[in-house]
């Protein structure tokens, strides 16, 4: 089964990393990811840019707004997020384990839903 | 309660468990034993209760199951082999069912009795979600029995039973006995849950008898079963020695009528 492992992290604890603290998260990254490209189970990795990025759109009512920023207005953003195929959800959250940010963040882990087929449409 | 039923009560848990590991969901595992204690009250009223009870509703159960697996496919790949529904597959693995050998059967039924309480007692799940799911599966409680327990409304704890396995199948808890890492973090729960199914026996609130002997002794047998996994944790130990403790009184705590007679007014020769 796919696994989305979101990480959710305040950005000014990122933005405040030392040299070593950055150098120190990304040995994990890549540790984690050779660990789960050697085991077939990594699908994807990508880190998002800081949410003063961010642009929000939304249609109601046949008018289209366009919004400057995150979806939600709250102190930790989505920072980046991982997919994994994993055998459980122990395995996943073995992973959840190795991602660096578990330790001043959190990693929200969710199941992709899966169907046989889309229904026609 | 006669023979039969409490031999009933008493595999309920352990075939349950057994049939789960079977048939990868709990659900379909539920609706097959209530099928198999059906016919068990028909057949064990009229043979007697047979030697090895949960064997019995496991070979039936797993019968069953093989029955309904025919009738729903065209193509059965194995006449032996039981294949869960795809989306209804709590491990991911296909399963084979096995005959189940009177001597190979206890120590297997143990084993998945465990995997079952550590699976209810995941740390995905949430912790009053995990002691209502537990009582369900392993006490054979109903779902007012539970909420007699909590003190909520007996829809509350539906909701509970259901949103939890719909989050084990969906969300692939699986069912396995944890890692010495995984223990840590899960034993606290068990215990919590051992403790309130001593509980539930001890006061009973859905049964018109105050001492459900059962479910004590079920306590108590998961105590010792988790004391000797767990030899090194001074909790489980612990709590084993307070159920025995407390279940050494139950012959002095009613008098003939069922009533309960005060601690200071107990006959400490009645103690065992």
């Amino acid at each position: 089964m796919q696994y989305a492992l979101l990480i959710y992290q305040a950005e000014e604890v990122m933005e405040n990393w030392s040299e070593a603290d950055l150098k120190e998260a990304l040995t994990r990254h890549r540790s984690l990811q050779e660990k789960t490209k050697a085991n077939n189970t990594f699908l994807l990795a990508n880190e998002l840019t800081p949410s003063g990025t961010a642009t929000t759109v939304k249609r109601r009512a046949g008018k289209t707004t366009i919004l400057d920023g995150p979806f939600a207005e709250t102190k930790e953003h989505l920072v980046g997020l991982y997919v994994f195929d994993c055998k459980n959800l122990d395995e996943a959250i073995e992973y959840a384990q190795g991602i660096p940010n578990v330790d001043t963040g959190s990693i929200e882990i969710r199941p992709i839903a899966h169907y046989e087929s889309l229904p026609a449409g | 309660m006669d023979e039969l039923a409490v031999s009933l009560k008493t595999a309920y848990p352990r075939a349950l468990a057994t049939l789960i590991r079977l048939l990868s969901d709990i659900d379909a595992a539920e609706d097959i034993l209530r099928e198999a204690i059906a016919r068990a009250l028909e057949v064990w009223s009229r043979e007697g209760v047979p030697g090895n009870p949960v064997a019995w509703l496991v070979t039936t159960g797993r019968n069953k199951a093989i029955d309904l697996q025919r009738r729903y496919t065209l193509e059965v790949r194995h006449s032996t082999t039981v294949r869960a529904e795809a989306g209804n597959n709590v491990t991911g693995e296909s399963v084979t069912a096995r005959p189940v050998a009177e001597a190979e059967a206890s120590q297997h039924f143990d084993d998945d009795l465990l995997r079952l309480i550590f699976t209810c007692c995941h740390p995905a799940l949430a912790q009053e979600v995990q002691v209502a799911l537990t009582l369900k599966t392993i006490a054979g409680l109903t779902g007012p029995e539970i909420a007699r327990a909590f003190l909520v409304p007996p829809k509350t704890i539906e909701q509970r039973i259901t949103c939890a396995k719909r989050k084990i199948r969906d969300a692939r808890i699986p069912y396995e006995v944890p890692t010495a890492a995984q223990v840590s973090e899960r034993l606290d729960a068990v215990l919590a849950v051992t403790y309130l199914l001593f509980n539930e026996g001890y006061n009973a609130s859905g049964s018109p008898e105050l001492i459900l002997t059962d479910l004590c002794i079920e306590a108590i047998r998961l105590a010792r079963m988790l004391s000797r996994l767990f030899r090194a944790e001074p909790e489980v130990t612990g709590l084993l020695a307070l159920l025995l403790l407390q279940r050494s009184r139950s012959g002095a705590r009613l008098d003939t009528a069922g009533h309960i007679i005060p601690l200071d007014e107990q006959k400490r020769a009645l103690g065992s």
